[in-house]
């Protein structure tokens, strides 16, 4: 009797059984790595705002400190946005009929609310709070980056879990002294390590890793 | 034969391979682009993501209970009670913690109607301003009728005051189904309410009455009755309880009997001839009545312990009970020389409580008349929520010029002309007093989410008075009562929600004679069958038959759910020959109601309890369609118990499925819900548990030790069931807390319930009268916990600091934990509960706790969300935390403090000194669980000369 396949077709069946079994582990790996590139966690991408807000101008030129605007960091899980009114508190005197401002006379003069894009964004089931990082020695820029040199404000870290867990480890790597928090572009004086040791005791810094420290 | 719409194996591979397909691209979602929207003007007070607490008042036929309520970002998100107020003292019932749930019921009214057509307030207003109504009703106001829910508040005296001054002649009318005035007319002066100092009695006879559950003092009488009975060898009081039916009060009594409403009158008959007997004027006829219990041994043991403690004993008589009951009790408590130390007397701050010609009879009376043009019915049900027999709807339905304010378009709505949405507690200025007078503050934390008014802003457009500021004309009331006579004192009453030291003073009064001379009122004809209506610890009167939390609680003893039924005891239901949900015709005076019965021991015989409340069939969309309607078959007003009623069973297959969350009454020979009685408890100080204290029976166990946790706090709990009364408060508590989904009664019949804290009830004893022990049942948090080892995607952890953790994100839906489970505590989402939720409802959600979704499993944190806020907020401060700071939600709403958490490193806190008491031990501690959540055994406190502990 004839054969029914050609010998050819045995290497066929090889080659398709390799390459199912490259699809099978390919995909999902490449899918794994796909979702933590800057693309799929949207690091890096300036998001437009209603109100073209400079923060160079801001920051490295006023120096005014984080916390003018971004008022409850200290006492809150949320760091806050400021008020129409906080924006014309310094405006009052200066640029407040540049047609920038617009929004922000119209606020002020309607009583609603400037609708800004939020950049750094969690899931639902995620808890952060600001203002116990703040307490234990985060600085601003270890999450948000150099926001000094931002003409427009992006996410600046990665915000995927295993970005959190790896601080929650081993923080020590991490802190700095509560004096520099809002400091930009802060540099340890002395090796990080001994630093951030030193810094856990002082602030008693806990390494919290189980699940309800941020899932609740 | 297979049925046609039953899936082929072709067709149930092509859904798999489908729905594995579509279930990878639902990982491709991503986060939504959000927006953030700052104040424009920061308020002060508020810092966006944390809660602020403002204290108000709820009122409730007509008195007010002290709440303190959270609001994140103005939105009132939780009740708690107000630990200051005499009538909370901290704690919270069922009906307030459900009250938030109401405000954002999406099916309450949202437009003011006229006749079919919609209408404005400002047309509303016109048509009653004086002007146009002065036409109609008179100069004087003959032809106008107000009716309103029973109040007390300040507020609504002074604007019906200036009502009155306009239309000397209008008519005020109070209604509400449950009240009844029969325990002040029992009295020699007129509109009198007993008070009672529930901590200074030693021995209590309850006659029918539920005063730990129910009533406008219940929460405060329900803690003075556990401040007594925490530590059982120190002064632990003793509770008699002679009831028809099965009530809360009943299920903790240390003796309780059951008795037909006859009975009771003739057991207050032969207590007072008892405790009379040595008086030189004995107020009953003698040897005329009371002869069916004088030789009772029962009886004879309880009036020798109440007599034995004097003027530190106590006769409460129930509510609805007959006048001349309340007489007898009365006597009693002259007799026994309480009157003035456990019970007095004040007048009742209610409006008209005094006066006669206020009641509804007076206003049918009137509307039989035809005197009224015009009548303005302010809150309440009526049309729905009166006798049948009395007509009301129709007779509504033809006074020429009516108006109803609601929450709901209800069956009163239906029946007048114009409508209109009435305003929420939350949402509107007002004030009450609370059952001892205590001036009470009712503040808003929101406007009006539907446009509703308050009964003030009715009755001043009524008045034609331009519409003011609520506030200011608040202010300016208590200025003028004299509350808060400054913008300083004004401030503070604001702040604590009340003004201290204003309650009502003592009036002295005594039995009226005549009514303890004159014939029994109500007569045990043999054979037939009593029916007592009875208000329900859920809907109340049926105001909150709309609420899912409170539909989906399951009754304290019944565990019932979504449902009202005849409660039969067993030997009636043998008589009647039917079973559970077999439906009984009850018939009198050519009514008839067709209602399912529910065999419960411990009820009386001869006797069916049918609760208010049920087969609503108003514009509420939740309360459509459960239960029937037992105001159809009420005879008269104030007749709570009603004899001669012919029951039979309705012919043909007619069956009723009921959703009840427990159905085994019994321990099945095990004891997870532990009790003993106090002399047995204090001669083996060694410990109850029959096996000895659990730590020292450690068994041989699969599981490892239980692993060394490194973290400053060990969270534990410790509950305490000689004080826990099953009110179930702190269910509803959890519910609102903890954002637990209402399945419907669909789900519950298939055991589908959401509830994290459940009330488990089991009964001891004699069949037919039986002894309740309940237990809240909650995750155990077990050090060992069987839950853990079984998940496959490590979806339940445990944390350093001793909670077994559930994470949602993860969890795959297996269910092998809840099966793991031995407590049977942890709970499956069968479906997206809360995907179709309306905006309002979305309202009443926490926070701080995920919203679950389908396929997950759920179970009690601890309040994880508390622990971690607290921990948050000490450390930002830098401060030690306390465990005791922090307390969970079920824990904060406890009437009796049975609940208590805490940390297993603080020796000193108050829920390790529980632990000191050898009654602890842990649920099925024997199969190795080490479980963190500790119970005491209930002590009872049983009369020696009662021998069989009944």
């Amino acid at each position: 009797m004839a054969a029914l396949f050609p010998p050819w077709a045995n290497t066929v069946v090889r080659a398709t059984l390799v390459a199912a079994g490259c699809t099978l582990v390919g995909v999902p790996v490449a899918l794994m790595a796909w979702v933590r590139t800057p693309n799929a966690t949207r690091r890096y991408q300036p998001v437009a705002q209603p109100i073209a807000f400079d923060h160079r101008i801001h920051v490295t030129g006023q120096r005014i400190d984080c916390r003018y605007c971004h008022f409850s960091v200290e006492r809150a899980a949320s760091a806050g946005i400021p008020p129409s009114t906080t924006c014309v508190a310094c405006h009052s005197d200066t640029w407040m009929s540049s047609k920038e401002l617009a929004l922000v006379r119209s606020s002020v003069a309607t009583g609603q609310p400037i609708r800004w894009n939020r950049v750094n964004a969690l899931p639902d089931f995620v808890y952060f709070n600001h203002a116990i990082h703040v307490a234990k020695g985060v600085g601003c820029e270890t999450c948000h980056g150099r926001v000094d040199r931002m003409a427009a404000v992006y996410q600046a870290a990665p915000l995927t879990m295993s970005w959190c867990v790896d601080c929650h480890r081993d923080p020590a790597s991490h802190l700095r002294p509560l004096s520099e928090i809002t400091t930009m572009g802060w540099t340890p004086p002395v090796p990080q390590r001994a630093l951030g040791e030193e810094l856990v005791r002082e602030n008693n810094v806990r390494s919290l890793t189980n699940c309800t420290t941020c899932h609740r | 034969m297979p049925h046609e719409d039953d899936l082929t194996r072709r067709s149930f591979l092509k859904a798999l391979g489908a729905s594995i397909a579509l279930a990878g691209l639902d990982g491709c979602t991503r986060i939504p682009a959000e927006k953030i929207l700052p104040f424009v003007t920061q308020p002060p007070e508020l810092t966006p993501g944390v809660a602020v607490h403002y204290a108000t008042s709820m009122v409730l036929d007509g008195y007010a209970t002290g709440l303190v309520v959270e609001a994140h970002e103005g939105r009132p998100t939780k009740i708690e009670g107000n630990p200051d107020h005499p009538a909370s003292l901290g704690a919270s019932g069922i009906l307030e913690q459900a009250s938030l749930l109401q405000l954002y019921d999406p099916h309450r009214a949202k437009r003011v109607r006229s006749g079919r057509a919609p209408s404005t307030w400002q047309a509303f207003a016109t048509a009653m301003s004086p002007a146009a109504l002065r036409q109609r009703v008179g100069a004087r106001g003959t032809g106008l009728a107000l009716l309103l829910e029973p109040t007390s508040s300040p507020l609504i005296a002074s604007a019906l005051a200036s009502l009155q001054t306009l239309y000397p002649d209008m008519s005020v009318y109070y209604y509400a189904p449950l009240l009844s005035d029969a325990s002040s007319t029992a009295l020699t002066a007129d509109g009198l309410i007993p008070q009672y100092d529930i901590g200074a009695a030693d021995v209590i006879l309850s006659v029918g009455s539920d005063f730990l559950a129910a009533g406008p003092f219940h929460l405060r009488y329900a803690r003075q009755f556990s401040d007594r009975r925490r530590t059982p060898l120190t002064g632990m009081n003793r509770l008699y309880v002679a009831e028809t039916g099965f009530s809360v009060t009943g299920a903790t009594a240390d003796h309780r009997l059951r008795c037909r409403p006859a009975e009771i009158e003739a057991l207050l008959e032969a207590l007072l001839e008892k405790l009379a007997a040595a008086s030189a004027n004995p107020p009953l006829i003698p040897g005329k009545s009371g002869t069916l219990f004088s030789s009772s041994p029962w009886l004879t043991a309880v009036a020798s312990d109440l007599r034995a403690h004097g003027g530190n004993s106590l006769v409460i008589a129930g509510d609805r009970l007959a006048p001349r009951v309340h007489a007898l009790v009365a006597a009693c408590n002259e007799a026994l020389g309480s009157t003035g130390r456990t019970v007095w007397y004040t007048r009742s701050p209610l409006l008209g409580a005094d006066r006669a010609n206020t009641n509804m009879s007076a206003l049918a009376d009137a509307l039989r008349g035809g005197g009224v043009d015009t009548l303005v019915s302010i809150g309440g049900n009526p049309s729905y929520a009166t006798p049948a027999s009395l007509g009301f709807a129709a007779m509504l339905k033809r006074v020429p010029n009516s108006a109803f304010i609601g929450l709901y378009e209800n069956e009163t709505a239906r029946d007048t002309r114009w409508f209109v949405p009435a305003a929420h507690y939350l949402e509107s200025w007002g004030d009450a007093r609370a059952y001892d007078g205590t001036y009470s503050i009712v503040q808003p934390l929101v406007q009006p989410l539907f446009g509703g008014k308050s009964a003030v802003e009715v009755l001043s457009a009524l008045a034609g008075l331009p519409s003011a500021d609520p506030l200011a004309v608040l202010k300016e009331s208590s200025r003028s009562s004299g509350v808060a006579r400054d913008e300083e004192s004004w401030s503070a009453a604001l702040r604590r929600g009340f003004v201290p030291a204003s309650p009502l003073v003592r009036v002295s009064a005594g039995p009226r004679p005549d009514l303890l001379r004159s014939p029994a009122s109500t007569s045990a004809a043999a054979g037939s069958i009593d029916v007592v209506f009875d208000r329900d610890l859920r809907v109340h009167d049926g105001s909150f038959a709309n609420n899912g939390w409170l539909q989906e609680l399951p009754d304290p003893v019944t565990k019932l759910t979504w449902d009202n039924a005849a409660l039969v005891s067993p030997e009636t239901a043998r008589r009647l020959a039917v079973t559970n949900g077999d439906v009984l015709l009850l018939r009198r005076d050519g009514r008839t109601l067709r209602i399912p019965a529910l065999i419960v021991p411990g009820i009386a015989s001869d006797a069916a309890i049918v609760h208010f409340g049920y087969g609503r069939t108003g514009a509420e969309e939740v309360a459509k369609n459960v239960g029937v309607d037992a105001y159809q078959l009420w005879p008269t007003l104030g007749a709570f118990t009603v004899s001669g009623v012919s029951v039979e069973r309705a012919g043909g297959a007619d069956h009723h499925d009921f959703a009840i969350t427990q159905s085994h009454w019994t321990m099945e020979g095990r004891d997870q819900a532990r009790s003993e009685t106090l002399d047995t408890y204090r001669n083996e100080q060694r410990g109850i548990a029959p096996q000895g204290p659990p730590s020292s029976r450690r068994q041989l166990t699969i599981y490892d030790p239980p692993q060394r946790l490194e973290s400053p706090h060990q969270w534990a709990m410790t509950i305490d069931l000689g004080t826990c009364i099953g009110c179930s408060a702190c269910v509803v508590a959890c519910q609102s807390e903890n954002n637990i989904p209402v399945v419907g009664r669909d789900d519950v019949a298939k055991s589908r319930e959401m509830h994290w804290l459940r009330i488990d009830r089991y009964l001891e004893g004699p069949a037919e009268d039986p002894r309740v022990v309940t237990q809240p049942m909650l995750c155990q948090h077990c050090e060992n916990a069987p839950c853990e080892y079984v998940c496959p995607v490590e979806a339940t952890e445990h944390s350093p600091d001793g909670l077994n953790e559930m994470i949602y994100n993860r969890c795959v839906g297996t269910r092998f934990c809840s099966n793991n489970c031995p407590y049977k505590v942890r709970r499956f989402n069968w479906f997206d509960y809360n995907a179709h939720l309306s905006e309002t409802e979305q309202m009443a959600k926490n926070p701080d706790v995920t919203v679950r979704e389908r396929g997950v499993m759920e179970k009690c944190t601890f309040c994880v969300q508390r622990i971690r806020e607290a921990e948050i907020g000490a450390a930002t401060a830098g401060r030690p935390l306390r465990g005791d700071e922090i307390k969970t939600a079920c824990q904060q709403a406890c009437p009796t403090n049975a609940i208590v958490f805490g940390s297993l490193t603080e020796r000193d806190s108050d829920m390790m000194r529980r632990r000191e008491e050898s009654r602890l031990y842990g649920v099925l501690n024997e199969l190795g669980t080490e479980p963190r959540v500790r119970y005491l055994a209930r002590i009872r406190n049983p009369n020696p000369q009662l021998e069989d502990g009944r």
